[in-house]
């Protein structure tokens, strides 16, 4: 088992903040009240996090966690369009479809034909595993989102140029969606090429602390990858395709009021 | 060949054109001439649905402008602009990319009909294997007529189309566009390409109206 923190412990680690609030301030970047606040906001929402989890773990009722994993599909989601600078109201449905298809498929996947735990809807599996996916997608959804209806948007003559030579819709955005796609999966890959040796994952670190055996928490790793790589991969086309006919006009034009 | 019925087009709160007609017969090449913003490229843009019909119809080839007819009358329509984008890395692949899209798999022309559609156009077969940002923007212009010329289209939009050409290449697209059986919808300021028109419309007081050569004033 891991050596618990005592709250002394953790305030040693906030002290430990004081290093890069000093550079902010020395060197005048102007990000020093956002670096308060966010670690505020992370310690908050951690702490609720973990008031919540020990009540879902505890309960370990399928109908709760679901609920659990309801209100983070939704989050996301709104994170997602946010962030991709479209607008929430039109894309809202079509993006949580793809995240929550993608995110739930590839989630159950793991859960129920790799790991298979007793009982299978136990929620110190679900809950983690369905969060872990869905927090690592969310930056390739935001990115293949931003770059597809951006790229459109800057080079509007040569969108029409397609059209123009006889390219339907979905002719027309392939080299759209290619670019847009490649920018979201390619920092993923590089990440994969060098774990282990440039980084330590996240997950595995956590497990060995945890008190696992390095080999078990391996496959666990593996498989974790496996499973954001996939979704992310997924819910990012998912969700472009699923907003093509809410993005352009009945003469495929793209709907400038769909940007936020 | 391209009806114009009470077409009123608006950008935010200008109206452009309001409720006004004009029917082009096939063959025929017609100009708008008229003073900058007051609607020219729209109503060029508008034939191919890139520009919001505000109200009244267009008809082209009498199939209403509408989403079950625009892919039919893209089809149909050449659009050249002052700087054509070809959308591919080479000058061949720009050449057949339409052949790529399924609504012109298998009739890709094979190299004799590129050859000469090339020197039809003053192109040595040579731009060929030429990046396609690397030509010259004359250069792009009549890669971009062959182009539509290679589709089998008919109807060409032309939007100051002669504007960066050197005379040699002009006469050749000239040429081009003004054979019998082309009709062409077009604006310039090129004294040439006018003279070479049978029909001058001149937007005025967002109306379309036809004057007589050496009649309009352009901005």
């Amino acid at each position: 088992m891991t050596v618990d923190l005592s709250i002394p412990s953790l305030l040693w680690m906030y002290a430990l903040m004081l290093v890069p609030l000093g550079i902010f301030l020395y060197l005048r970047l102007g990000v020093a009240r956002a670096l308060l606040i966010g670690m505020a906001r992370m310690s908050v929402q951690l702490v609720l996090v973990g008031l919540y989890l020990k009540y879902i773990f505890q309960l370990n009722n399928p109908a709760v966690s679901l609920l659990w994993v309801a209100v983070m599909l939704v989050v996301a989601n709104l994170a997602v369009l946010s962030k991709a600078g479209i607008r929430r109201g039109v894309f809202f449905w079509r993006s949580l479809a793809a995240v929550a298809g993608s995110t739930l498929f590839v989630s159950g996947w793991f859960i129920l034909v790799a790991i298979r735990p007793e009982p299978l809807y136990d929620a110190r599996y679900m809950v983690p595993i369905v969060g872990m996916v869905l927090g690592n997608c969310l930056r390739g959804n935001v990115l293949s989102l931003e770059r597809f209806y951006s790229g459109i948007r800057q080079n509007e003559n040569e969108f029409t140029t397609y059209l123009m030579l006889g390219a339907t819709l979905r002719e027309a955005i392939r080299p759209y969606l290619r670019r847009a796609l490649k920018a979201a999966v390619n920092p993923s890959i590089a990440t994969m090429a060098t774990m282990g040796i440039v980084s330590l994952p996240g997950m595995m670190t956590g497990q060995i602390l945890g008190g696992a055996l390095p080999m078990e928490a391996i496959k666990y790793q593996i498989s974790i990858m496996i499973c954001i790589f996939t979704a992310m991969v997924a819910a990012s086309l998912a969700n472009i395709l699923l907003s093509l006919p809410v993005a352009f006009d009945d003469h495929q034009r793209l709907r400038e009021d769909i940007f936020s | 060949m391209i009806n114009f019925e009470n077409i009123t087009l608006r950008v935010q709160q200008q109206t452009l054109l309001d409720g006004t007609s004009l029917h082009l017969a096939p063959g025929d090449k017609l100009v708008v001439r008229g003073p900058s913003g007051c609607g020219k490229s729209s109503l060029l843009k508008c034939v191919i649905g890139m520009f919001p019909i505000a109200g009244g119809s267009v008809h082209v080839d009498g199939m209403e402008l509408s989403a079950n007819h625009i892919p039919q009358i893209r089809g149909r329509i050449a659009y050249i602009g002052q700087e054509p984008v070809l959308g591919a890395e080479s000058v061949r692949e720009a050449l057949l990319l339409p052949f790529t899209f399924k609504a012109h798999h298998g009739n890709q022309p094979d190299e004799k009909e590129i050859f000469q559609t090339l020197e039809r156009l003053h192109l040595p077969s040579s731009i060929l294997s030429k990046p396609s940002k690397r030509i010259s923007g004359g250069e792009k212009q009549r890669v971009a007529i062959a182009r539509a010329l290679l589709l089998g289209k008919n109807i060409f939009l032309a939007d100051e189309t002669t504007s960066a050409l050197d005379p040699g290449s002009k006469a050749a697209v000239m040429a081009e566009l003004f054979r019998p059986e082309t009709t062409l919808l077009s604006v310039s300021h090129d004294p040439d390409w006018i003279d070479a028109c049978n029909r001058i419309v001149e937007i005025r007081h967002a109306d379309l109206q036809e004057t007589g050569k050496g009649d309009g004033h352009d901005g």
